[in-house]
């Protein structure tokens, strides 16, 4: 699968935007198994671009295609079947059930379409030191443990392009960059791409395309 | 793998404002059980009155006359029936035959002969063979023939047995007045003929002495005044007497009828009337009903919408999620609606076995349309739930 971004601009945006941007505004083709970084400072439309690309928001000009879907008419059955077989997402917000526990956040993700099993979910939290934290309610996690799972819950399912808007904000680096391999490990053995949205460079991703939005 | 509906079940508040669920689920039992009851008894009235009737070869005999009023008094010609009235009456669809009663025009005399001092003025009229209910093999009769076949009306003959005994004439049997010959005398255009009458069969649907069609034309023709005989009275053959098209048709024409054969059939009408209304009634209730679970799931649905479009966001199909959602109720509409024609078939036992004291004509059971309509409303019920659950979700998901 491959991605394609043509002319992309939000519509409250000025055009002159596409002017200093390395993405809104222009062509770009990006391909399984690539590591893309966009850094970009705040207000620069860093969680739009990651909305437009996961399909949640058409407040857009130009147009996003996944192979042959253009993403903006696209119906909602197979913009569904694109997330739950192409295409993952790590949202800054976290959105978890809150008043269900991380196991359960963690079951209604991987149920869907499971790429591992049941027991992976456990190995998976205890490398990222929230095994404990599997049967206790989301809401009653720190923002640090809710990110983990949030981490954890997007690699439940098979993926072609993982998209991850922020995904560090609330961890310490040392976590971070144990969330990081464990996601680098996963994308690669679905030899897929990661799209990584952040404020500035982290080290420990090993892009192969840098954009500044 | 199938994916389950385990998990994602907890995430919808169901269990808010349960006051507006169990109004709804007990609105639908009631719109349901009236609207079954209806129907079960408008069977019953049907298969009630279908027994009622007199009937031969499947068909129902009534006589029509036009109603005499102060208005038409003294205007034969507007209390008879024209050949327009009677072309009318044969192109209605209800009506499979029509026959009128042609009468005498001449003076008929009626007397016993030597047997009995018996004297009497009387009429003769005749009807199509195939509107007599008794119709013996001898009811004919040729020109140059002295005797005449009659069929007396069984009414006329009981009548002469109640005043016989105070004139001072004996009560006779059927058999003993089917023995003796009446002297039958024709008068008119200055001639006269004694023919001899003898009672062949009597008749329980008309009230009439009948002749031999032949007789009558023939008499009529010889005694008569010479001008066209109508009808004052004429039989109508149709496949129901208590159809409600048939007496609506009578009604506007301003004709009446033989009222016991039709009493049953205007009862009908009446009762019919009020089952419908009930039915419709019913119906009101359910669609109601059906209106405020529709409330009822629309809140759910606003209460669980987070946790719902976090679900389409995971990439859970909305077409998947509504129809799970929808299911979810599918046990309830069924419960109600099974628990409403339980309580119909109690009521119909109870009617059939208390009120109806088992008559054979009607069942204890439900008749199968009451069934089949209650089929129907779980999936009307089923089907407009998912329809609104599938609007609200795709709406959801385009937020």
């Amino acid at each position: 699968m491959q991605l394609a971004i043509s002319k992309l601009l939000p519509t409250y945006f000025e055009k002159s935007r596409s002017e200093t941007s390395e993405i809104w505004g222009k062509d770009l083709l990006w391909k399984k198994g690539e590591m893309i970084k966009i850094v970009a400072p705040s207000g620069s439309g860093k969680s739009s671009l990651i909305n437009f690309l996961y399909g949640m928001r058409k407040d857009y000009e130009g147009n996003i295609r996944y192979d042959q879907h253009d993403l903006d008419k696209t119906d909602a059955e197979s913009l569904a079947s694109l997330r739950k077989d192409h295409i993952s997402i790590v949202f800054q917000d976290l959105r978890l059930f809150p008043h269900q526990t991380v196991q359960e956040n963690l079951e209604i993700k991987r149920q869907l379409n499971p790429y591992h099993p049941k027991e992976k979910i456990a190995e998976m939290a205890e490398r990222l030191g929230i095994g404990k934290k599997l049967p206790s309610l989301a809401r009653t996690c720190s923002y640090g443990e809710q990110q983990r799972v949030a981490i954890i819950r997007a690699l439940m399912q098979p993926f072609d392009f993982l998209l991850l808007d922020e995904p560090f904000s609330h961890l310490d680096n040392r976590n971070s960059e144990l969330a990081m391999q464990l996601m680098l490990e996963e994308t690669r053995a679905r030899q897929a791409s990661i799209v990584f949205a952040d404020l500035e460079r982290i080290e420990f991703f090993p892009f192969t395309s840098l954009y500044h939005l | 793998m199938a994916v389950s509906f385990k998990p994602i079940k907890p995430l919808l508040q169901t269990g808010t404002n349960s006051a507006s669920r169990w109004f709804s689920y007990a609105g639908l039992g009631i719109g349901v059980l009236l609207l079954l009851c209806s129907i079960q008894m408008f069977i019953n009235i049907q298969r009630l009155l279908k027994e009622g009737s007199i009937r031969k070869d499947g068909f129902d005999y009534i006589s029509i006359t036009k109603s005499v009023t102060n208005e038409t008094m003294g205007t034969p010609d507007k209390n008879q029936f024209s050949d327009k009235d009677l072309a009318e009456l044969r192109a209605q669809p209800f009506i499979t035959g029509v026959s009128p009663l042609l009468p005498n025009d001449f003076r008929v005399t009626l007397g016993a002969g030597s047997v009995l001092a018996f004297n009497t003025d009387m009429f003769l009229e005749t009807l199509d063979d195939d509107f007599i209910d008794t119709l013996p093999p001898t009811f004919k009769w040729q020109e140059g023939e002295t005797n005449i076949p009659l069929i007396l009306s069984s009414d006329f003959f009981e009548i002469y047995n109640v005043f016989a005994p105070g004139q001072g004439l004996p009560q006779i049997s059927r058999e003993t007045a089917m023995g003796i010959p009446v002297q039958i005398t024709c008068e008119g255009n200055g001639v006269s003929e004694v023919f001899i009458g003898k009672i062949v069969a009597f008749s329980d649907r008309v009230n009439s002495v009948l002749v031999p069609k032949n007789f009558l034309v023939w008499s009529n023709r010889k005694f008569g005044k010479g001008q066209e005989v109508k009808a004052s009275r004429i039989f109508v053959k149709t496949k129901d007497a208590n159809s409600t098209e048939l007496l609506q048709f009578v009604d506007s024409k301003k004709y009446s009828l033989n009222k016991d054969k039709t009493l049953l059939g205007r009862n009908k009408m009446v009762i019919q009337g009020i089952f419908s209304g009930l039915g419709i009634f019913g119906l009101l209730v359910v669609l109601l009903a059906l209106m405020l679970f529709s409330f009822y799931l629309q809140l759910v649905i606003a209460r669980s919408k987070d946790s719902l479009q976090l679900l389409l966001t995971l990439g859970y199909s909305p077409r998947w999620l509504s129809t799970k959602v929808s299911a979810l109720f599918i046990p309830v509409y069924a419960t109600v609606v099974i628990a409403a024609v339980l309580v119909t078939q109690l009521m119909q036992w109870s009617f059939h076995h208390f009120v109806m004291y088992d008559r054979p004509e009607l069942s204890s059971v439900l008749h199968w349309s009451v069934l089949c309509v209650a089929f129907l409303l779980i999936l009307l019920s089923v089907f407009t739930n998912n329809r609104l659950v599938r609007s609200l979700l795709y709406k959801l998901h385009n937020n």
